[in-house]
Parts: C-alpha cells; structure tokens; sequence
C-alpha cells in the first residue's frame, strides 16, 4: 500500500515538473524575446532572415524611452494610483466580503449580484458620463479620481475573490473566539482576516495588477500634465509613422520591473502565510 | 453655432441625477496667458519638431504658455468626443482632415473665418490650402502642414527589369506583377489591407470614375464602377497574385517593414514614412519616390492637411496667435528639418530643402493635381467600418466584389442617412 | 488588536473611557442586527456615486437618438428603434456568435490551464517557488505590452514564431495568421489565454492553500484516487473561488475590446468582430452613441443572464 503511494507520488510529481516546465516556457519565452528584442538595434529586428542574438547590443531603446515618455512621472503616477485603488479596495471591500461570507440576511444574493453588475455595463460607454462626473466632483485629472474609478470596477472583483476566500476558512475558531466571549468584529480581525490572509494577499495582488495596466480610464481621465500612467505613456510610443518594436520591447520591460519586485515581496508574505497555515491546521 | 449636445444636455438627458456644479470660474491672475493644445505626434522626430517650434514661440511670445498635450490617434475621438460633451475642451487642438465634418458637426471648433481674413500672412496660402477645413463658406482651421500621398518602388529592381516607375493603373499593375517573383518571396505590391488601408480603395474607386461626393454635393456611389475599382484592386492578390497573402492583415507597420526587408517591390503611403524608409535603404539607388498613378478615369492623390483648430471660445486671442505661428516660415521650416512633413504654406514650400531635394519631386508636383479626401459627417466612420472590412473579405475570397460593392454602397447610404 | 480583544472581552462596569472607547462601542455595535448592512455600506456608496449615473445614462442613450456628428434631432426619444434596428443588423449577430466563440474557447482554455498549473505548484516540488513566478509573469504585462509583443512575433515578415514553426518543419512558408479567417480567431484566443489563464492559477493556489490537508489524508485512507479527489474534495471546496473567477472573467471577456483592436480590429473581414469592438466602433468613429448603447444594454443583459444561470447552477450562494 505505502509501497504504491510513493510510487504514484512519484509519477505525478514527474507529471507536475514536466506541466510547469512547459508552462513556465510558454510564459518566458515571449519575454525573453522582448528582452532579447530590446537590446537589439532596428535593423536587426526589421530584417529579411532571422537574427535571434543583437548583432550589435545596444541600450538606446532604453535611452531614447527614458528619454522621450517621461517614464519616472508617469510610473510615480501610476504606483500612486495603484497604491490608492488598493487602499480603498482593503478599507471598504474587506468589510464588504466579510459580511456577504457569515452572515445570511434578506437581500443578501440580489446585492452580490448588484456588486457584480457595476462591472457587467461596457466601459466604452461608461467614459463619457464617468468623465461628468468626475469634473463635478472635482476629481477630474487626479491620482484619487482615477483610483475612485478604478475601485469603481475592481471593488466588486475583490469582494467577490476575497468572498471565496472567506468562505473557505473554518467557521468553528471564530464560533469558538464568539463563546469566549469575543465580538464579532473582534473575531472578524482576530480570527477570521488572519486565517483568509493568503487569499487577502492573492486579491490585492489583482486589483494592483489590474489598476496597474488599466488604459481606457487612464487615457480619458487624466492629462499629461497631471496624473497620466504608464500604460498611457507607452501607447504613445505605437505612433503611425515608425517602427516602434525596439522601445517597444523595452517598454513592456521596464513596466513589468516594479511589478516582479513587488511580486518577490509578496510571495515570501505567502510563503510566511502557508507554513503558518500548516500549524493551524 | 453652440453644440446642441454640451454639458448641460447631457446633464439633463441624465435626469438631474447629478446637481449641475457650475464649474469655477476660470482665474487669470497672472500676465501670462495659459493654452493646451491637443495634438497626435508620437514618434521622436515629431516630438523634437513641436519642441522646436513651441521653443521659437515662446522667445517670440513670451506672453503666452502653451501646453502641448499628446494623444495617443487611435483613442484621439474618443478623447476629444469626451472633453467636448464633457465640457472641457482644449483651447487648441490639431485636427487631421479627415475628421474635420464629425468634429464640427458636434460642435467642437469655433468659426475662425474673420481672424483668418485679417491675417497678414494668409497671402502665403493657396485657397486650396483651407479647402478641407472649410464649410459653407466659414473656415474652422490653419493648415500647419500637410502630408502628400506618393508611392515608393524599388528603383534596383525597376532598373533591372528595365522597367520605368509607373504613371498609370495599367503601368501599375504590370510592373507588380512583372516584379512578383515567389520563388524569391518577392511580391510587386505591398497592398494595406489592415488598418488605414481604407483611404486607398476610396482613392481606386474615385480613380476608377466614381468621386463618392460629387460637385453638387450628393453623396454616392456608381455601383458598376465600385465593382470594377475592387474587382481590379482587389486582383492584385486574388488574380495577379502580386501582393504578399498577409495584405489583409497589414497596416502600416507590417507594410513598411514588407518594403524595407525587400519583400514588395513597392508601396502606397504619404511622404510622412519618407524618413522611415530612408533610414533602411538608399534614396535614389535603392529606391525612389513617384506620385500617385492615374487611374482609368481620373488621377487620385490626397494632400491631407493637419489643420490647427481654435476649440475654446476662452483665451481665443492668445490660442489665434499660437495658430498663426505655424504659418511662420521659420516655424515651418524648423518642423520641416526635424519631420520631413511638407509646410502648408507657399513661401515655406519654396525652401531649397524640399526644392532642392529631387525626391520630393515627386510630393512637390502632386501638390499641383492633388485633391482632398471625400468629406461629410461620418465619412471617417464609413471608410473604417465598412469599406475596410469589405475589402478585407474579398482578400479573403468571403467575398466577391460584386457583394463586396453592395456593402460598401448600402453602409454609405447608412451614414449619411 | 490584542487591546481590542481585551477591551471587547472585559465585563461592564463601565468607566468615563470605557462610554466613548471608538473599539468598544464598535463591537457593540457589532452584535447589532444591522452589522451586515454597516459593514456593506462604505463599498456600496462608493460604488452607488461613482456608476450609477453613467449606467443609468448608458440605458437612457439605448431609447434615445444620439449621433454626435447629426445634432439635429438628438435627445428625442426613440423608443425601441435601436433595438430594431439590431435584429436585422447581420454584423449584429455574426458579432455576437464571434463573442460567444471568443468567450467560450478563452476562459475554458485558462480555467484548465490555470487550474493544472495551480494543482501542480500545489504539490510544493523543489524549485516550484521559482517556476510560480515564472508561469504567473504573463499576466504582470500590461494589454498594450502584450498585444504588440505578439503582434511582432506572430508577423509575417519578421516574425520569430514563423521562424522557429518552419525551422522545426511544421510550416513551410512565413504564415500571417490574422490575415487568414481560419486562423485569425484562434491566434487572438491563443494569445488572451496566454495573456489571461495566470488568473486562474493565482487564485486557485491561494484557495488550495485554504483546504485542510486532513481531508485529502482521510480520502487517501479510503483509496481515492487523484481524480477522485480533485473531484471530490478541491473542486467543491473551490466552488465559490472559482464561481467567481469565472464570471469576473467572462465579463472581463465581453466588455473589453482591448487586444482585439491592438491584433486585428475585428478583421480580416470582420472574422474576429466581437461585440465590444462593434460597439466602441459605433460609439468612436461612427458617433452614433444610441446604438451604442443599446449594444451596451444587450451586452449587459447577457451578462446578467450568465451570472445568474451560473450561480443558480452551481448553487454557489448556499451554505
């Protein structure tokens, strides 16, 4: 028995590298091009017969993008904005998903459809009233105002993700917590948000992502002068009249630098969060 | 006129829903007049070409501040749509004319005819010059330059195979496929059939004998001709297989690149990608310039004017002055050394950089015949959504061109129905 | 906290401090019976503010005439004309049976993808850290980034995918695989799958994290096998995490025409039309922002009826 445990164990962990490695291919690869893409001067990219390696490395993408986009403003901006977005999403959604997860109470489907439904009308036709709105209120052309637009739409995504998440941590520790005496926001932040923190991690990790690299809203809500992003600033780089694939390329680079850092941040949380976990358990 | 669909209208149409804050008053406290100014430049040499004439503005005009702000083209109406309905529109903005009928007709530019006749130098511009940005006798525009249509050919192999640079359709169309050689993967003609090819199939269409506004101003097509036009247009990849089999899919980027990696023999476009060839091959030896062929009726070339538009009735004086700097031969002349962009004006035109280039002959003689592009509310909107994709479905081969003119003819009745 | 706690569990007697500790009187305001509604209503009044007069507008401008570029006659009401005028309106329908292929074939490719890589880094292998990040790196990049990025690798003249596919003899000529109908579809879904299915593996991995690990000992004693548990125990513990991935993103899927009009813009010959694209088009470059909105209406209301057959189906909302 023990015997062909292990040896199933075996098969599937083999199976498991093999699907990773695979994955973890696909996923580089194209990266890996771009970096690669570049380093590269123009005419080793537009050329007749593949050139794989620069012939000539070269940093001039990087130079003219530094130079030409206003990099440092626009990603200061966009960090700003998705700093915002991820603070107002914490503050009001955590609450939010908590109350749709223990408690059962007249309305209670209806208003999780209701959240979900802000996001369901198309933003294509949402930008011109938003845009009114946004002027009345003053927030027009500001790093709260976009993230007041974003929370708009990434609130429901974390409400809904982080639901999930409350629903799957044990109910019996925070009944105990209760007989003990405990109140019930006692045991929501004793309790309850410390055992679902992994999934807490995991959805602020999306609302930043996706606050991150939002366009649409960006473009129309903000100016060059005042909080314009980075995703708009490199937009601007895909002009009609040239080549862009080597500032390109290194565009998409640079963009995702601080996003791999916070990554590497975030994973040793999830790292700490698991081996707690395992304890608990 | 005052836009029917401002603000306030929307404002209702909303029901009230929101108080109507009235905006605050704007404050001018200062000497110096500020103004944005909206424009699509996005390359490099763009960018030093508006930081050099913004530079020679401000030692002119030190009372006035300008802010430029870049918009990315393809979001560009969807931008200015907003900042029009919601009430903050630029004081300046750079209109290409191709959009010129939809952005007047939602109210978007300010009649500019009285400031322009007073103009000290708008003896330096033909009357042409102002055509496109013209309605019913008002003026909404200055021209700041213009972008002239031409095509490029590979003069190497045109010497080689003996051939002389088209003038006509049928010239054309034989020197493509003279030039297609598969088993070189060398192919005549680099036709844009993705995004932007849609300007091209109106200019074959009118070219073939059907101007889609006519003089008296009604709009429409001879659906025989239309059929001819995409049935010889169209041929160049289905039947003459002189056009590489990803046209339907290529836009600028992939054209231009088919041409510089020696894939087409020759290419469509205007003289705003010259500098872009001529950094991958050799003016003159490795390729050269020619204007628009003519086609069985008609010659059909575009001279598509940027125009600069007055599009805030506040601080109007002070935008009046940015616009007319561009009119300044010194102003021109600066862009033109940065870009390669063809001045709008006369005497800036005569400068010995693009006189004494013989590669602009070929822009400087269209300047004579050229005419501009069809225009009407939702002429834009027509050529992108409809007369595109119906190309494209002939490319292909879900379409014949006789179903294809259907399209193309029944959609115009739908936008300016 | 632990104040908090030591504050919440002391008995009464009250002092002076005790009346307006902010804590205290929080958890005592926590045992009332209208906790749930107090703890919804900050998200809900942001949200409230901030969508309900543009969705409000957006359903108004469907029953309205609205063509920027035609002023004359603009803000009448029309009734159901733009919804007519949609039932006759082929691109109408062939946009909406592109949409339905465009949704169906992504999100089941990146719920299977996601799901299979998140069980594999479950299995916490050496090097398995490093591998996560690596899978998870495409979902970092922004649209823009990703579309042109494959735009070049998927071109047809320089493209290096073509290059290495007749290297490897599986072609034999460069293709242009969104100029071809046949392929033009499943290239755009390739790349949004790539793009898209690390959000599946993110969030499923933080939900397996959640599952006891006594359950899968006891299933083990009992002689389930792989598939037996997967289907017994992760995916019902799942249910609710994966509900919601899934329905934020179909919507994300049908509402947002971004890679679409960076790769194809809806060709060649509108065989990649979906209906984002043909509503922002309406809206953009034809001004006609009645119609529209009624594709918007339509749009919305579909979505309205995924959501709610799915989580009827999969009685996601019951304990």
């Amino acid at each position: 028995m023990a015997q062909t445990r292990t040896g199933s164990n075996l098969i599937w962990n083999i199976l498991s590298y093999a699907v990773l490695i695979v994955l973890a291919l696909l996923s580089i690869g194209p990266l890996l091009w771009m970096l690669l893409t570049s380093f590269k001067v123009d005419d080793d990219i537009v050329t007749r017969t593949m050139v794989y390696f620069p012939t000539r490395f070269t940093l001039e993408n990087y130079i003219k993008l530094w130079n030409q986009s206003g990099y440092p403003v626009l990603v200061i901006n966009s960090l700003v904005t998705t700093t915002l977005t991820v603070a107002i999403c914490l503050f009001t959604g955590t609450i939010a998903s908590y109350a749709f997860s223990r408690f059962n109470f007249p309305g209670r489907t209806p208003l999780m459809l209701g959240y979900l439904v802000v996001r369901m009308f198309p933003a294509v036709l949402m930008i011109i009233p938003l845009f009114i709105v946004m002027r009345n209120l003053g927030l027009f052309d500001t790093s709260l105002g976009l993230a007041v637009a974003y929370t708009s739409f990434l609130l429901p995504l974390f409400v809904w993700m982080l639901k999930g998440f409350f629903d799957a941590a044990p109910k019996e520790l925070e009944s105990a917590a209760r007989i003990d005496g405990s109140t019930r926001i006692g045991a929501m932040f004793r309790i309850v948000i410390p055992i679902a923190r992994n999934g807490l991690v995991a959805t602020c990790v999306f609302v930043a992502i996706a606050a991150w690299n939002e366009y649409l809203f960006a473009l129309m809500l903000t100016s060059s002068t005042g909080s314009r992003t980075w995703p708009v600033g490199l937009q601007l780089m895909v002009g009609e009249f040239q080549l862009p694939w080597g500032m390109l390329a290194a565009g998409g680079i640079i963009s995702i630098l601080p996003v791999i850092v916070l990554f590497a941040l975030v994973q040793r949380v999830m790292v700490a969060g698991i081996t707690a976990g395992a304890v608990k358990g | 006129m005052t836009a029917k669909f401002d603000r306030r209208s929307v404002l209702k149409l909303g029901g009230g829903m929101l108080a109507a804050s009235a905006l605050l008053p704007h404050q001018a406290f200062a000497q110096q007049t500020a103004i944005n100014y909206w424009h699509t430049f996005t390359s490099q040499s763009e960018a030093a070409g508006l930081q050099a004439v913004l530079d020679l503005f401000k030692a002119a005009h030190p009372d006035v501040a300008v802010t430029p702000e870049n918009i990315p083209n393809p979001e560009f109406m969807a931008k200015i749509t907003a900042a029009v309905v919601g009430g903050s529109r630029p004081n300046v903005t750079m209109v290409s004319s191709e959009r010129f009928e939809d952005l007047l007709a939602m109210g978007a530019l300010s009649d500019m005819t009285d400031r322009i006749a007073g103009w000290e130098r708008r003896g330096d511009f033909d009357d042409k010059r102002f055509a496109s940005i013209t309605k019913d006798g008002k003026s909404y525009g200055v021209p700041g330059f213009t972008f002239v249509d031409w095509g490029y050919y590979r003069k190497d192999w045109f010497d080689e195979a003996g051939l002389a640079a088209p003038t006509t359709y049928d010239e054309f169309r034989d020197a493509a496929i003279k030039l297609t050689d598969a088993s070189k993967g060398r192919f005549g003609f680099g036709l844009r059939g993705g995004p932007g090819g849609q300007n091209f199939v109106v200019n074959v269409i009118e070219a073939f004998g059907s101007p889609v506004k006519k003089e008296d101003g009604t709009i429409g097509l001879d659906r025989d001709i239309v059929v001819k036009a995409l049935d010889w247009y169209a041929g160049l990849l289905v039947k003459d297989k002189a056009v590489p089999p990803s046209a339907a899919n290529d836009g600028f980027q992939q054209v231009i690149s088919g041409f510089q990696t020696g894939q087409t023999a020759m290419i469509w476009h205007h003289t705003g990608s010259y500098q872009d060839i001529a950094s991958k091959l050799k003016p003159g030896v490795e390729f050269g310039t020619f204007a628009m062929p003519a086609g069985p009726a008609t010659r059909v070339a575009r001279l598509a004017y940027a125009y600069n538009c007055i599009t805030n009735d506040e601080n109007a004086d002070a935008a009046w002055e940015w616009i007319k700097f561009w009119g300044e031969p010194d102003a021109a002349v600066a862009f033109l050394e940065k870009t390669g962009y063809m001045p709008a004006s006369t005497v800036a035109a005569q400068d010995q950089r693009i006189v004494g280039n013989p590669m602009y002959k070929a822009a400087a003689d269209t300047l004579g015949f050229g005419i501009p592009q069809p225009s009407f509310p939702g002429a834009a909107g027509w050529a992108q959504n409809t007369v595109l994709p119906a190309l494209q479905q002939i490319l292909i081969g879900q379409a014949t061109p006789d179903q294809a003119a259907d399209q193309i003819i029944e959609g115009l009745a739908a936008a300016i129905a | 906290m632990s104040r908090g706690r030591a504050m919440a569990a002391l008995p009464p007697p009250r002092s002076t401090w005790d009346a307006i500790n902010p804590l205290r009187l929080l958890g005592e305001l926590s045992e009332t019976r209208y906790w749930m509604y107090l703890l919804l209503l900050p998200s809900a009044l942001l949200i409230t503010a901030i969508v309900l007069f543009p969705t409000v507008y957006g359903f108004q401008l469907s029953f309205t005439e609205m063509r920027l570029n035609r002023p004359a006659g603009n803000g009448a009401f029309v009734g159901l004309k733009h919804y007519q005028r949609m039932l006759a309106d082929p691109i109408f329908w062939l946009s909406l049976r592109n949409t339905a292929v465009w949704v169906t074939f992504s999100i089941v490719i990146e719920f299977v993808v996601g799901l299979v890589a998140a069980l594999a880094l479950n299995r916490n292998l050496p090097g398995g850290k490093i591998l996560a990040v690596l899978i998870l790196v495409p979902y970092f990049l922004p649209n823009v980034v990703a579309g042109n990025m494959w735009a070049l690798m998927l071109d047809s003249r320089v493209g290096v995918i073509n290059d290495i596919l007749v290297r490897i003899g599986l072609l034999h000529e460069y293709k242009a695989w969104f100029a071809d109908p046949n392929t033009a579809m499943a290239t755009a879904i390739f790349v949004e799958a790539w793009h898209s299915f690390p959000f599946f593996t993110l969030l499923i991995m933080a939900g397996l994290k959640g599952i006891p690990a006594d359950l899968y000992k006891a299933a083990d004693i009992d002689g389930a096998g792989a598939f037996a548990q997967l289907r017994l125990i992760t995916l019902p513990m799942l249910r609710t995490i994966i509900a919601a991935a899934v329905i934020l993103r179909v919507i994300g899927l049908v509402n947002s025409p971004d890679l679409l009009l960076i790769l194809t813009q809806g060709g060649p010959g509108r065989s990649t039309q979906v209906l984002s694209l043909y509503a922002f088009q309406n809206a953009y470059s034809d001004f006609n922002f009645g119609y529209a909105g009624a594709l918007s209406v339509v749009m919305f209301v579909l979505l309205m009826l995924f959501a709610w057959a799915y989580i009827r189906l999969s009685k996601v909302n019951q304990d």
